[in-house]
C-alpha cells in the first residue's frame, strides 16, 4: 500500500478455522480511503469470520491484519476501538432507549452526545423507545447509527442492509457514501450489492 | 497523562452508570442477591434460634454470616459478564470499551451491589441472632474489606466463565480456590467485633491487613488477566 496513502487496511495469508474446519485459508485483501471492498460467497464461506478478524475480535491462525488510520498504524486493541462494525451479532442493550445506548458508547468514546441524536434523526429512529421493543428493521438502524458514532474511517459491514426497508436502505447507502469520501468500507454478503464505489470484490467461495 | 486518566474515569463511570441503569430496569441481581440472602437468613435464625446468647455458638457467627454473604454474592454476581454474552451486547462492549476501564466498572457495580446487600443483610442478622457487637470498627473495616475482595474475585471469576459453556457450575468451581483465602481473613477480622478480648482484637487486626493485602493483589491480577480473558 502506498505511503502517502493515510487510510487503509490489508490482510495477508489469513487462515482462521474452529476445530478441523477451516473457515479462511490464506485470504489476502487490501483496501483503501475511498474503496468499498465487497466481500461475498455463500453461507459458511467465513465472511463474518473474515470480518471478525479484521477488526480485531477474533485472532487469525495464521497470517497478518496490519491497518493504517489517518498515518497512524494501530495494533490490535487501537484497531479494535478504532473501526465501526454492523453485524446481525451484535445487539445493544434491551433495556436502553436508543438513545441511551448511544449516549453510554458516545461516553466510553468521549464524544459529545449530540452525534448520537443526530445520527438517530437521521435514520429515523426515536429516541426514547425501549431498543427491546424495536422492530428488526428499526434495529439494524440503530447499528448502523452505533457504527457511525465516532466517525470511524474504517466501516466493516456484515449483511448490513438485513431487514432493512427501502427508505433504510437509501438512508444507510446515503450514509456509506458520505463516509466513502474519506473512509474506506469491507462489506460482507451472500450476494453482490448496489452499493456506492465497489473497488474491489473478494469472492469467498472461488 | 492527566488527560489520560480523565478519559479513563469516565469511561469507567459510564461502565458503572450503565450497570445500575440496566440493573434498576430489570432488578435482576438485586431480586436475586436480596431473596437469597433475605431466604437464608430467615432459615439460619429459625434454625439457631437467639445463637448470639449462647457462648459456644459465638465464634460460628462471623463464619455463618460470610456464607451467607458470599452464598447470595454468588448468586447474582456472576451475571455481570454471563448476561453480556448472552444478551450478544459483548461484541459492542469489546469494540468500544478498554479492557482496564470495563473490569473497574463491572468491579465497581458488584462493590456498591454486596455493600447494599450488606447493609440489608447485617443488622437483620445481628438483631435476628442476637449478635453481640462489642466494637463496630472491626466490623466495619471486615465488611468493607471483605466486600471489597469479594466484587473484585467474582468480577474476575464472572469474565472467566463467560467465555464457556458450563457456565452455572464453573463460577462455584473457579470461585471457591479465588475467594477461600479472603473468607478465611474476612471471618478472623470479623471476630473482632464480638469481643473485647486483646488476643483476638490483635488476631482480627491482623486478619483485616492480610484481607487488605489479599484484595490489593486480586485488583493487581485482576488488570493483568482480565484483558486476555476478555479478548481471547
Amino acid at each position: 500500500m502506498p505511503s502517502a496513502i493515510s487510510t487503509w487496511i490489508r490482510a495477508q495469508g489469513l487462515t482462521r478455522g474452529f476445530g478441523r474446519l477451516r473457515v479462511l485459508q490464506g485470504i489476502d485483501l487490501e483496501a483503501a480511503a475511498g474503496e468499498l471492498l465487497l466481500v461475498t460467497g455463500h453461507n459458511g464461506s467465513g465472511k463474518s469470520t473474515l470480518l471478525r478478524c479484521l477488526a480485531g475480535l477474533m485472532a487469525p491462525q495464521r497470517g497478518t491484519v496490519d491497518c493504517r488510520v489517518a498515518g497512524r498504524e494501530l495494533d490490535v486493541e487501537a484497531r479494535r476501538l478504532a473501526v465501526g462494525f454492523v453485524s446481525p451479532d451484535l445487539e445493544l442493550y434491551s433495556e436502553l432507549t436508543t438513545a441511551e445506548n448511544l449516549e453510554f458508547t458516545a461516553r466510553l468514546r468521549g464524544i459529545g452526545e449530540a452525534r448520537g441524536r443526530e445520527l438517530l434523526d437521521d435514520l429515523g429512529l426515536p429516541h426514547d423507545r425501549l431498543t427491546g421493543a424495536l422492530s428488526s428493521g428499526m434495529r439494524q438502524r440503530l447499528r448502523w447509527a452505533w457504527a457511525l458514532l465516532h466517525r470511524p474511517k474504517i466501516l466493516l459491514l456484515d449483511e448490513p442492509l438485513q431487514n432493512l426497508d427501502a427508505p433504510g436502505r437509501r438512508d444507510v447507502s446515503r450514509l456509506l457514501e458520505e463516509h466513502l469520501d474519506d473512509g474506506l468500507a469491507v462489506v460482507a454478503n451472500p450476494d453482490r450489492l448496489e452499493l456506492p464505489h465497489v473497488a474491489r470484490h473478494l469472492d469467498l467461495d472461488r | 497523562m492527566w488527560r489520560d486518566i480523565s478519559t479513563w474515569t469516565a469511561e469507567v463511570a459510564a461502565i458503572f452508570r450503565k450497570e445500575w441503569r440496566c440493573e434498576l430496569r430489570t432488578r435482576y441481581g438485586l431480586n436475586t442477591v436480596g431473596l437469597f440472602a433475605f431466604t437464608t437468613l430467615v432459615v439460619v435464625s429459625i434454625a439457631l434460634g437467639p445463637a448470639g446468647t449462647s457462648e459456644e455458638a459465638q465464634p460460628f457467627l462471623p463464619v455463618m454470616l460470610w456464607l451467607i454473604l458470599l452464598f447470595a454474592a454468588s448468586a447474582g454476581l456472576p451475571r455481570t459478564f454471563v448476561a453480556e454474552e448472552e444478551s450478544r451486547t459483548a461484541i459492542a462492549l469489546r469494540l468500544s470499551a478498554r479492557p482496564s476501564s470495563l473490569f473497574i466498572g463491572k468491579a465497581l457495580f458488584n462493590l456498591t451491589l454486596i455493600l447494599a446487600l450488606e447493609v440489608l443483610v447485617v443488622p437483620l442478622y445481628i438483631g435476628m441472632l442476637q449478635v453481640p457487637v462489642a466494637s463496630v470498627q472491626p466490623l466495619v473495616l471486615s465488611l468493607l474489606v471483605g466486600g471489597y475482595g469479594l466484587a473484585i474475585g467474582s468480577t474476575l471469576t464472572a469474565a472467566m466463565v463467560a467465555q464457556t459453556q458450563v457456565r452455572g457450575p464453573l463460577f462455584a468451581v473457579l470461585a471457591f480456590p479465588i475467594l477461600l483465602p479472603l473468607l478465611k481473613f474476612a471471618i478472623e477480622a470479623t471476630i473482632g467485633a464480638g469481643s473485647a478480648d486483646p488476643v483476638l482484637l490483635e488476631r482480627s487486626s491482623v486478619a483485616l491487613k492480610m484481607a487488605f493485602l489479599y484484595d490489593g493483589t486480586l485488583t493487581v491480577a485482576g488488570f493483568m488477566l482480565f484483558p486476555p480473558i476478555w479478548n481471547p
